[in-house]
């Protein structure tokens, strides 16, 4: 089956006065995807999706949903269905009103109401809590009630703003599992906004990063992981960070203030590729550092800070040469370290990032 | 334990102290004119007597003043409430270019801020231009516009305590912004509107300074001015006066008593997120 554009945005602007909340975005939503928006806080994340549902005015640009455009078209000629990030369940209206609400506006007879309410009910093991007011219910279950109050119709496009954020981190976990199921069972196209980097990549088809009002980077979790096209997207996807060492490209090699690294020839030939480049940002992901308590040929001598034992991993932060930042490896648990105990660090050669100095853009 | 005798020992005397000036009206009203003199004075009469109560309503056609009463304040109250609670719902979620919420709102309480007899003679001139002197209807046009700041104010505050994303749900589920407002909104701001109505009613019920200026004859005069009409150039009538501010007094008590769960709600209006 051919992919289709479900939803579409064209050089999309939204100002609030002198703030630009989003800047010129254009981006395709494909059929039955789920997208997910991430960025960090102020990034413009939540007005995209209001600016999708018709909750704000476009300042400039064009938006189309199904072929149609909406830019002037009110919340309910667009047929989305929306949870908000405090669920926004009716008070007055018991789960059960709450769950019908959508089809009573709607003008459905009273028996398909009811049928389609048990049917979305059922999925969601909400069915014991009908008679309840929002106030009587967990957080767990609210989220539920609202994510069937979205069900409930056939609606083009879901849009979800931060709908786990308030939850406490078991459940959220848990939550997400059961999302993600149900979105594909159903088939839904959904955007969805977080700026949880962990949902980001366990919930997506796509992700796109956002900050600053701009797309960073629209692609599958793997790429934006393992690819980050420039350093804000590097830093920010993935936890704990990625280090990064400011330095400069000489004769094959990276010169930082602490340690020379000598670059495989496949990476020299595509740096020669790209013209002069100088000034640059080194960075390497936790996990791809790795420490030993012997010397290793070619590996940094470097200092432990702290050595954190999480469980199933070590973090080990350390100083290297005569560094004051610190650095962080993400090792086995077998390893353990003293405090200013002495050890050599190494970087996995495949997994560096080579990052311009001034415009961030990523050349390896 | 001495805590709570203070408590309970102040709150006697303030209980008291509110309720003498009441009682000794429910009782002259029952007085025969001796007994009203009396000294010392009498506070339970030995023989009640209903003869007040009688001239009021059939000589002094009190009746009509009660009827004035209650039409002037219902359709204030009414009017008030519809357009008082749009405006404030207005004020409560549209942005307005150069901070006009605020403004507009503060312009709204300032009206409220000079005595209201500062505008007594121009709004006397006025009603005599357009014939609305001694009718039911430029006493309403009078309480409405000066019940409005109030009723605007309460129901922003209400309005601004209900979280914005109910309304945004439900524009999305399907509502237009009135539907939405009218289904959502209106049901949620109950407890609130409930208690500004009662305030409104109050208000009008008892309003004494306007209907004197206003509605001189009894085809429009409100039951404050029926009672203050006991006061005649030749005698003060306590004992009607006394009966007629009884029923006056006992109508809103009855109101108040029935309606006291709303109000206490609509005071702690607020606790409606989530
Ligand atoms: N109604 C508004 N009026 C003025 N500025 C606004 C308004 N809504 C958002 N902004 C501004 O637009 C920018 C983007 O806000 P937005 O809410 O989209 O961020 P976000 O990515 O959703 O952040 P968060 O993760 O904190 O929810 C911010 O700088 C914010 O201050
Ligand atoms: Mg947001």
């Amino acid at each position: 089956m051919q992919t289709e554009i479900k939803a579409n945005m064209k050089n999309v602007t939204k100002r609030f006065g002198e703030v630009v909340a989003v800047n010129n975005i254009s981006l395709d939503i494909k059929e039955g995807e789920f997208l997910v928006l991430l960025g960090p806080s102020g990034s413009g994340k939540t007005t995209l999706l209001r600016l999708l549902a018709g909750l704000e005015e476009l300042t400039e640009g064009d938006i189309y949903i199904e072929d149609t455009l909406v830019n002037n078209l009110p919340p309910r000629h667009r047929n989305i269905a929306m949870v908000f990030q405090n669920y926004a369940l009716y008070p007055h209206m018991s789960v059960f009103e709450n769950l019908a609400y959508p089809l009573k506006i709607r003008k459905r007879s009273k028996e398909e109401i009811a049928k389609r309410v048990r049917e979305v009910a059922e999925v969601l093991e909400i069915s014991e809590l009908f008679k309840r007011r929002p106030k009587q219910i967990s957080g767990g279950q609210k989220q539920r009630v609202a994510l069937g109050r979205a069900m409930i119709r056939k609606a083009n496009l879901f849009l979800m703003d931060e709908p786990l954020s308030n939850l406490d981190a078991k459940l959220r976990v848990q939550m997400r599992a059961e999302l993600r199921r149900l979105q594909k069972s159903m088939g839904t196209t959904t955007v969805y906004v977080t700026h949880d980097q962990a949902e980001a990549m366990t919930l997506a088809d796509r992700v796109a990063v956002l900050n600053n009002g701009v797309v960073q980077q629209l692609d599958s979790p793997e790429e934006v992981y393992f690819h980050p096209v420039n350093r804000f997207v590097a830093g920010f996807v993935g936890s704990p960070q990625m280090n990064f060492f400011a330095g400069s490209y000489e004769e094959a090699k990276i010169k930082t203030d602490y340690f020379e690294y000598p670059l495989p020839p496949e990476v020299v030939k595509k740096l020669e590729k790209k013209g002069k480049v100088e000034k640059i940002y080194f960075g390497i992901r936790p996990e791809d550092v790795t420490v030993s308590k012997i010397e290793i040929e070619g590996a940094y001598n470097a200092r432990i800070y702290v050595s954190e034992l999480m469980g199933a991993e070590s973090f080990v932060f350390f100083t290297i040469g005569n560094s004051v930042e610190r650095f962080l490896s993400r090792t086995s648990p077998d390893f353990r370290g003293n405090m200013d105990e002495s050890i050599w660090v190494s970087f996995k050669e495949d997994k560096i990032h080579i990052f311009d100095y001034d415009t961030d853009a990523a050349i390896i | 334990m001495l805590k709570s005798f203070f408590k309970y020992f102040f709150m006697v005397i303030i209980t008291m102290f509110v309720f003498f000036p009441i009682v000794w009206l429910v009782s002259t009203s029952f007085k025969n004119p001796v007994d009203m003199f009396a000294v010392p004075p009498i506070f339970v009469p030995a023989n009640p007597s209903f003869d007040h109560y009688a001239t009021l309503f059939f000589e002094a056609g009190i009746v009509k003043y009660i009827l004035n009463s209650v039409i002037v304040a219902v359709s204030t109250t009414l009017l008030s409430l519809v357009a008082g609670t749009l405006a404030a719902y207005s004020l409560a979620r549209f942005r307005l270019p150069y901070r006009m919420n605020e403004r507009l709102s503060f312009w709204v309480l300032s009206t409220r801020m000079f005595p209201p007899i500062v505008t007594i003679i121009p709004l006397f001139a006025m009603m005599r231009f357009f014939h609305l002197l001694n009718t039911r209807m430029g006493l309403v046009i009078a309480y409405t516009a000066f019940n409005l700041p109030f009723v605007v104010w309460m129901m922003r505050g209400f309005f601004m305590e209900i979280p914005e994303e109910l309304e945004e749900a439900a524009m999305v589920d399907g509502d237009s912004r009135m539907s939405a407002f009218r289904r959502i909104i209106l049901p949620i701001a109950k407890p609130g509107l409930v208690a500004t109505s009662i305030f409104t009613l109050i208000l009008s019920w008892n309003e004494f300074l306007f209907a004197l200026i206003l509605s001189q004859t009894r085809s429009a005069a409100t039951l404050p001015i029926g009672v203050a009409s006991t006061v005649t150039q030749y005698e003060i009538k306590w004992g009607e006066m006394s009966a007629a501010g009884v029923i006056a007094v006992v109508r809103v008590l009855i109101f108040a008593f029935v309606v006291q769960k709303h109000l206490v709600r609509g005071m702690s209006f607020g606790a409606i997120k989530g």
